[in-house]
């Protein structure tokens, strides 16, 4: 097989990968670098297993996790009830529009002075800040997903006498579904570096706090590798949920039925 | 083939693309140091207004560093782009164990610190799950003394470590003050003093009282290459420091002028919080061997020394 055939397979991202650690290993171990700064992959990897049999790590992940699962549910049901309003109304249209243009080029990092004198510095204030980055990027890809959908389609479900209700759930939510996964996508991404960032700051607002306080542990006591093994975690949960569970949603629903 | 020897070629570019540095040239008098704010930061900021460095090192290039903790500050080092710094002594025991190569050159100052909680929670026992302690960053100095104030009374240094919060003094001040979830607050001057004259709120362990007696809150530190390459520069740092620390001493009204200009802070409080009682600037560095002893013993380094000099440079003043 030629080597470029290598590299349209869907497995070509994992290729890439071990081109990366192969490069990183060369640079860590022939260069003139300080291990403080590049640690070598052994390193690394000795600090996550210590992380994993000793420390909190699949703890802190799973919590950050939740938080996550949490903000999402929220932001996208609120995105949802909004989008909707909006399609129905267009004075509603106008209210959400205005929101989106004030609210979506914030970052929820530049609110925390306030949120931190609103409520504190729990898990409720980490949880608001993915609910605020998971919100308005959901309303766009709802509403545009909402626009797009053919009139005719909605026609159907009057024919149908379908109540509101009926034509949420069998009309607008199937016929715009590639909308909302790619909306679920970017929210899920946002989401996700959002609550890391306020960890970093707000530490251990759950008792053992999330994997970004496990980052900033390693950070302050000056455990480099350790630094990296979060890092390595963060990516490996990234791609878990890209290719295992958008990909599976994805196969299962859009693909499927061939409306993507 | 060809193809991807080109996108190899550009990654490895892209990969190595962020190590170029800002190299200083071998054998100039260069040095650059780490700027902080703060009251017992205050000799830092008279040496640059004063220009005590180019006085006692003519031809000097100085380059002052904004950085705003002490994690930074050992990163910029690992970087090779800072040669000294200021910080306390438990955060750079953490680097000298991670193997960082550093000494402390000079002691900086004492100053007051404290735990501020308000005044329904009267001592250390009294402060539940539920309470939120606020430090600058865990391995700080004020994280260390909680867990000595916790050693002693408990006989469990980590008691409290689960329920710390890393916020900046002046956040910390805030969310003290508005009566969140963060019930305490480790801090210095001058937030120590700011939060004790706000009705409602108390200190319930001083750090002197942590500590079991005095020592120095900020020390003086710089990389052995600074040390070793540039020993002009290295004396000329030291002398600029005792002579701002002097200057201090001898004329604290015109230092207080000084200060309250690079603060923005007013001139009285300011030579207030230089005069009070419990401020000290000293090249004399304390408590280095009871920090370490204690941070090897609850885990937090993991190996300490047999001699001080193994961690202060040879003219360095210290006592125990």
């Amino acid at each position: 097989m030629k080597i470029k055939e290598l590299f349209l397979k869907p497995y070509s991202k994992y290729i890439w990968i071990a081109l990366m650690l192969v490069a990183w290993e060369l640079t860590a171990k022939l260069a003139p670098v300080s291990p403080l700064a590049f640690p070598s992959l052994e390193l690394i990897l000795t600090a996550l297993i210590d992380s994993i049999i000793n420390g909190d790590i699949l703890m802190q992940m799973l919590f950050s996790l939740g938080l996550i699962l949490i903000g999402l549910g929220i932001g996208v049901a609120l995105a949802f009830m909004m989008s909707f309003l909006s399609v129905v109304s267009p004075v509603f249209a106008s209210f959400t529009d205005t929101c989106v243009s004030i609210f979506h080029p914030l970052p929820g990092i530049a609110l925390l002075p306030l949120i931190i004198l609103w409520i504190g510095t729990g898990s409720m204030a980490i949880l608001f800040i993915i609910v605020h980055s998971v919100l308005w990027p959901m309303i766009l890809n709802m509403t545009a997903g909402f626009k797009a959908i053919p009139e005719v389609y909605k026609k159907i479900g009057k024919n149908y006498e379908f109540n509101t209700l009926q034509s949420i759930i069998r009309i607008f939510v199937p016929a715009s579904l590639s909308f909302l996964i790619a909306g679920l996508k970017i929210s899920w991404a946002r989401g996700w570096r959002a609550a890391i960032s306020a960890e970093m700051i707000f530490g251990a607002s759950g008792g053992i706090g999330g994997i970004g306080w496990y980052i900033f542990n390693k950070r302050v006591f000056m455990d480099t590798a350790g630094v990296y093994a979060g890092i390595l975690m963060i990516i490996a949960v990234g791609i878990f949920v890209e290719d295992v569970v958008f990909g599976q949603l994805e196969k299962n629903t859009i693909k499927k039925w061939g409306v993507a | 083939m060809k193809k991807f020897m080109i996108i190899l070629s550009i990654m490895v570019l892209l990969l190595t693309a962020g190590c170029a540095k800002t190299e200083t040239a071998g054998g100039q008098k260069t040095i650059r140091i780490a700027e902080q704010y703060g009251i017992a930061y205050a000799p830092v900021q008279i040496m640059k207004a004063q220009g005590l460095l180019e006085k006692n090192c003519p031809g000097i290039a100085i380059s002052w560093e904004q950085m705003n903790n002490t994690a930074a500050i050992r990163e910029a080092m690992v970087a090779d782009r800072l040669d000294a710094g200021f910080m306390a002594i438990p955060p750079f025991l953490i680097g000298w164990d991670n193997g960082m190569d550093w000494k402390i050159a000079t002691g900086l100052s004492s100053v007051p610190t404290g735990l501020v909680t308000n005044t329904s929670i009267n001592n250390l026992a009294e402060l539940s799950e539920k309470d939120r302690i606020a430090v600058p960053q865990p391995g700080s100095v004020q994280h260390i003394l909680l867990a000595m104030a916790c050693d002693r009374d408990f006989g469990y240094p980590q008691k409290l470590d689960n329920q710390l919060v890393t916020l900046s003094h002046p956040d910390g001040m805030n969310a003290l003050l508005s009566g969140g979830d963060v019930t305490a607050h480790f801090t210095a001057t001058p937030y120590l003093e700011k939060e004790l004259a706000t009705p409602g709120f108390h200190q319930i362990l001083s750090g002197n009282e942590a500590f079991g007696g005095e020592f120095s809150f900020i020390v003086g530190v710089t990389t052995k290459k600074l040390h070793d390459q540039n020993p002009e520069v290295y004396a000329a740092f030291n002398q600029a420091v005792a002579e701002a620390i002097t200057f201090i001493k001898d004329h604290p009204q015109e230092a207080a002028v000084i200060l309250s200009d690079a603060y923005d802070l007013p001139e009285a409080g300011v030579l207030a919080y230089l005069s009070a009682a419990d401020t000290e600037y000293s090249q004399t560095v304390k408590g280095l061997q009871t920090f370490s002893d204690f941070m090897l013993k609850t885990g937090y380094l993991k190996k300490s020394f047999e001699n001080p000099t193994a961690v202060i440079w040879e003219q360095t003043d210290y006592e125990d």
